[in-house]
Formats: structure tokens, sequence, C-alpha cells
């Protein structure tokens, strides 16, 4: 198992109970990647992603233990 | 009969005091639909080429289209545009609220503005009727002010009030035109035009709905988008505002920061949407502030709008004057490195107060922040400010002088473009500007189809004339249908500018510059993210109007129509090619974080300039029209001038 270490940002936080103002620890098998993620969380639609400081486009990047992911959904003009 | 339109446009002669209604015949209201075209239209027939900007021929005209009014989201939008004080060429800038659909209440379609009286005057159209009424009592007041006075005046809460603030009045070439106290026709200094005209305000009231050709279709596209707004990719925009776009933007690199030498921001998170609602939305305290701290433009289910309060502290903000938007919260933020929520938000609050653009105001004073950083200015110049990066509190008093033209703030007013002509001292090398007008908050050297478009709008820098390049990049697949009615199905590479990605910054150009002319909001309606796409579009309009041949091509002529008939006023003021300049600082490459080391090429920007007039069908020497051009597009008559 790894955990991860996830911050969600403006409306996806409300796929985490209020409190926890979108931050959570979860746990994920091995081999576990960023499609499976936001298939936990039930993320469908466009997002940005920013794993330990980086940006990420690629979704089949697999999770490392003690990974820092923020997910931001975002509208791309505006 | 007709449907959607009023079919009357008012003309006032504050020079003569002589007002008047024309009636155009369906035939216009097909051909410009409203708002920026039908502006265009005005323009170019009742000015002459060369007029000063802030003298009495230039026309200004205020305009809604034939959508504005009708009981469905993103349509209280209205046009303002006249030559602009700021760039010299074309102005226009469009605003929200509930100005532009009580506009359409009160019986009419468009005010064309000539002329100048003698002293402040304010224009009063009331159920159909209107009249020019004394404002010297209200000249040199605050929005708010002058408003509650209206209301007190005219005796009737339910007024609605287009004004400008004192800035205005003073002619800060980036004042901007306002409603509500808070929202802004803000661009291009239309604000300055206003105030040199002598017009405080423009007050209306009406109570008679446009007629709308088919009711339930209407309701049905109504009904639609309230019922999927919360699954949409504005959800997060509705709730958190525009600024919860500043932790992606960060992300990718494209957060401008210190005045655009960097694409990241270390202090984005106290100044981004979640942090917004979380802390200075009014009633954030108390948990309420989703009710309390959002509003609205007539009849929108999106409510996207902040509404701001603190009560306590150095700054305190009125939630009369709104909160800021990711604009704002860039120019005074990010790009001056300030991670001063509350700063922010006062110098957001004296804009709509005094009535400025904040984009411009921001971006010019970043101008000044890295000129000082640099040693180029020093405290003698600033009036003692320190305008060390992050100095929030410099910022704050920069704002309040640029509006009320004291001391430095009045070499500001201008705008920084000619703030570094009088300059000097290679302070020109920090400018942001295109044609004169200072970029919002987007990165071209990461979206680099901006770069053409900044390059090649008439009326400068603009980022609400075009989709941005993660629309058919990386987030192409969110969007294959709708893309694929503008024409794009193929994914193309980040940071290209491939023939693909221009003709795809030009489609898409066309596309903002039809929802300029029907006045639609382009967080509701649009070709990629959001709530509407281009087949809901063309819906509402056989909807309202009941022209049910209207499809999306006819529609995409009337932006290309528009936008060729601003390049054609733009061409009478002898501006061409010449003035479709990329700033330097953009060939220069980005510092730190994820965007470090990117940059323009100059060769590859002129190739892609040369291709972008090809396919818009201009002249590439030029950059103008051709005649045939505008043959194709019933512009004849434009080129007969
Ligand atoms: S989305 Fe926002 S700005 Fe656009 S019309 Fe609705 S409330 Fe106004």
């Amino acid at each position: 198992m790894l955990v991860i270490h996830i911050q969600l940002y403006s409306i996806l936080r409300e796929k985490l109970p209020e409190e926890a103002k979108g931050r959570a620890d979860l746990q994920f098998e091995l081999g576990s990647t960023l499609t499976d993620l936001l298939g936990e969380l039930g993320i469908s639609r466009r997002v940005v992603i920013s794993m330990n400081d980086e940006h990420e486009t690629d979704r089949t990047r697999e999770l490392q233990d003690g990974d820092e992911i923020k997910i931001f959904s975002s509208i791309s003009g505006g | 009969m007709s449907h959607g339109y009023n079919g009357k446009i008012l003309h006032v002669d504050l020079t003569e005091g002589h007002l008047s209604v024309e009636e155009p015949d369906e035939a216009f209201f097909r051909k410009y639909m409203g708002g920026s075209a039908m502006a265009m239209y005005y323009l170019l027939n009742d000015m002459a080429p060369g007029v000063d900007p802030l003298g009495p021929e230039n026309v200004l005209v205020l305009a809604l289209s034939v959508l504005t009014g009708t009981a469905v989201s993103g349509q209280s939008r209205m046009t303002a545009a006249a030559k602009s004080p700021l760039t010299g060429g074309i102005g226009d800038s469009q605003g929200g609220g509930f100005f532009p659909a009580e506009m359409k209440f009160a019986g009419f379609d468009a005010i064309v503005i000539k002329g100048k009286a003698e002293k402040p005057v304010y224009l009063w159209i009331n159920e159909g009727e209107y009249e020019l009424r004394d404002a010297s009592h209200l000249w040199g007041k605050i929005t708010g002010e002058a408003e509650a006075a209206l209301k007190e005046e005219l005796d009737d809460n339910k007024i609605e009030v287009l004004q400008i603030g004192p800035a205005g009045e003073k002619m800060v070439r980036f004042a901007g035109i306002f409603s509500m106290s808070n929202r802004a026709n803000g661009r291009t200094g239309m604000g300055a035009v206003m105030g040199s005209k002598n017009l405080k305000a423009v007050v209306v009231r009406g109570k008679k709905r446009p007629s709308v050709a088919d009711k339930a279709r209407v309701n049905q596209l109504a009904r639609w988008g309230s019922s999927n707004l919360a699954d949409s990719d504005i959800a997060g925009l509705a709730k958190y505002g525009t600024a919860e776009t500043t932790g992606s933007n960060q992300t990718s690199g494209t957060l401008p920061a210190y005045n655009f030498n960097s694409g990241v921001f270390d202090g984005w998170e106290a100044i981004d949407g979640t942090t917004m609602y979380d802390t200075i939305l009014k009633g954030a305290a108390e948990g309420k502030q989703d009710r309390e701290g959002r509003d609205t433009c007539y009849a929108c289910t999106v409510r996207c709008k902040r509404v701001a309060e603190i009560k306590e502290g150095k700054y305190k903000v009125d939630p009369h004057y709104g909160g800021p938007e990711y604009e704002t919260t860039s120019t005074f933020g990010n790009y001056n490195a300030i991670d001063d929520l509350a700063a922010i938000a006062k110098a957001n609050e004296l804009c709509n107060k005094y009535g400025m653009d904040s984009i411009s105001c921001g971006a010019t004073i970043s101008w000044a922040y890295e000129a000082f950083n640099e040693g180029k200015l020093t405290l003698e110049d600033t009036d003692g400010l320190d305008l060390t990066w992050g100095n929030a509190d410099s910022m704050v008093k920069l704002t309040e002088k640029i509006a009320k033209r004291e001391g430095f703030g009045d070499v500001l007013a201008e705008g920084s473009a000619r703030a570094a002509e009088k300059i000097g001292r290679g302070t020109e090398e920090y400018l942001i500007t295109f044609k004169g007008q200072e970029a919002p908050a987007h990165m071209p050297r990461v979206k680099r189809s901006l770069a053409v478009i900044y390059a090649t709008n008439p009326f400068g820098a603009d980022h609400q004339s075009s989709e941005h390049d993660p629309a058919i990049e990386g987030d192409f697949e969110f969007y294959t249908d709708r893309m694929a009615v503008l024409g794009f199905t193929e994914e193309q590479e980040t940071r290209s500018l491939s023939d693909e990605k221009i003709r795809f910054a030009m489609a898409s150009q066309h596309m903002y510059s039809t929802m300029d002319s029907l006045n639609l909001c382009q967080f509701v309606y649009g070709p990629a993210w959001q709530l509407y796409g281009p087949d809901d579009m063309v819906e509402l309009v056989r909807a309202v109007t009941g022209w049910e041949r209207v499809n999306f091509e006819e529609l995409q002529i009337v932006g290309e129509r528009r936008l060729n008939m601003m390049r054609m006023f733009n061409a009478r003021e002898g501006i061409d090619r010449k003035a479709d300049v990329v700033p330097d600082k953009l060939f220069k490459p980005l510092k730190g974080g994820v965007s470090e080391g990117w940059k323009l090429d100059r060769d590859e920007v002129e190739a892609a300039l040369d291709k972008y007039f090809e396919f818009c069908g201009w002249d590439v020497e030029t950059g103008i029209p051709t005649a045939e051009k505008l043959e194709e597009l019933d512009l004849g008559w434009v080129v007969a001038e």
C-alpha cells in the first residue's frame, strides 16, 4: 500500500467532507495511477493536476508513496 | 413581426441637446444582430477619421442585441464602443449586470451619443420617454453615492444607473463605464470618452419585456442550463468565482507574475478563489457566503460575481462595490508579487468607486513596480512610495492617486505606454502593452495563439476575444463535439503555432466576436468549457427572434463582419499591420517554475501573423481587409469610405 496526500480546490473540495477543506491522505495499491485516483474521487471533468509541484498531464502516471497532489477544477480561459 | 428587439435607436447630440429616434428595419438587425457589430456600423458611419478621442467629434455607442433581456442565462450584457483614448484606434468593451436588460425594457436597442454637453448632464430614459437632465450636483461623486442620489432624485429604487466615476470625469485613459457600482465596461477607456462629453450617467427604467418568438423553447434552454450547471465545467467558476483559475494557472506556469517576468507566484494560494470564498466573501464568517457573497446578472443562473466584505483591519471593503475577479487578483496581486487579498480587494473597491479598468490600472502599476525594482524609477518619481515587489500598501495608495490624477498617479493615469514614453530611461522595455492597451492575466509565451490574437486584435490585448489554446491542446478530448462544430477534429501540440492552431484562433475569435455582437456572456456560451455550446447559441437566436434559418455559419459571419469593420476603422486611422506588434518582453524567457525558459520566437510569430492574415482574407503586407473580403461580408459600403 502507499499513502498519498491530496489537496482539492474550489468545487472539487466537495468530493470530501466539508471539514476536510479539500485535504486528505488516501491509500492506494502499488501500481495505481492518476486515473485510479481521479476514479476514486469521482472526478470525470477536466482538471489540472500538480504532482509534487510539477504540472502532470499524463494520467497513466503511477502514484508513489508520499506524493503531494493538488487538483484544480478550472476554466481554461476567462 | 419582429421579436427580441425594440427596433429603436436613440441618437443623442449633447452639443445641441437634441434627441431623436431611428427605427431601422429587420434586415439591419439580422445583419448586425446588435452589440459590437451594430456599434461598429454607427462608428464607421457617424464619425470622421482622425478625430480626437477625447473631443466632441468622438461618438460613443451603447448597444444591446436581439437577445438582451430574454429570460435565459448570460444575455444581460452591453457593448460600449468609441474611438479609444488609450489606443487611438477602435475602443470596445463589454459589461454585464442588470442595466442592459433594463435598457431593453425601457424601449431601446442602442444609444448613439455625439458632441459634448456644456455642463454635466445625465440621460434619463423612462418607459420609452427620454430627456437630458442636469448632473452638476453629481459631478465629482463616487459611483455608489451618485447612484444613491439618482435613486432619491427620481424616487425609484428600481432604476438602473450606468455611469462614470471621478476617474472618468478626469479622463484617466483607462477609465471605464460602470453599473451597479461594480459592473464594468472596463477596457479601452470608454469612461474617459463619456467624461469628455460631460455625460455623467445614463439612467433607465422600463417594464416592457421583449417579445420572444418561441417562449417554450427559450424556457427549455433556460431550464437545461439551470439543471446542468452543477455538472458543467463552470460549476467551480460559479461558486468560487473567476479567481478559481489562479491555482491551475500557477500549475501550468501561466500565472503572470513580476510584470510577466515569471509564470508562477509563490503567494498564489493566499489570493485564489478558494481562499476568497473562505475568507472575504460577504457572509463567510457565518458560512453564509454562498447566499450573501455571490451576485448575478439579470436572469443568470450562474451567479459568478463576487461580493467582498471586510469589516476589520487595515483595509475595510464595502460590499456595495462587489469583489475582485481573477483579472483583478492578478493585475494587483501576482503581477506585483502581492499576496495580500485584503489590499487587492481594496484596490478593486477603489477601481469601482472611482470608475477605472482594474486590468489596465493594476498592469500599469506593475510596469512602475518593475521600473522601480530595476532602479529606473526612484522615490522622487513616485512621491515617496516604495514600489518594491510585494509592497501592498503602495499599490493601494497608487490606485487612489491614479483615480484622482494626483502626483505620480497623474503620470500613470495616461496608461503605461504613455508613462514609459514620458519617463524614458529605457522603461519601454517593461511594457506589456499591445496597441497601447495593457495585457490581461494570461500567458502568450505558453498559450501561443494569444500572441497572434493580442497582436492583431483591433483594440489591443484582450483575453475574451478568442478561445485559449488548451481547448485544442490537452483538453481537446473533453470538447470534441463542440470543437467539431467549429471545424476542428484534431488535437494540437502544446505551445505550437501550427496552421491548424492559427485557424482555431481565428475561428474561435469569430465566435467570440459574434458573442460580443449578440452580447452573450463568454462564461455561459462558447466553443469549449462554457455552459452552452455553439449549437445552443444557434437555438437561442432562433427561438428568440424566430429567424429559423439562422445557422452557425451565419452567426460566425456576424462576428467576422464585426472584426472586419474594426480593422477598417483602424485602417482609416492609419493603423495597420505595423501596429500588430508583440511587446519585446514576451520574446524573453520566463523565469521560475514549470514555464522556466519558455519564450516566443520572433520569426515564428511573424510567420504566424502572415498565416493569420491570409486565413482572414486580409492583405498580408498591411493587415487590412481586402475589397473582396469586405464585399463577401456585405460590407461594400465600408470600401466606399
Ligand atoms: S456567468 Fe457571471 S458574468 Fe456571466 S452573465 Fe452570469 S453572473 Fe453575469
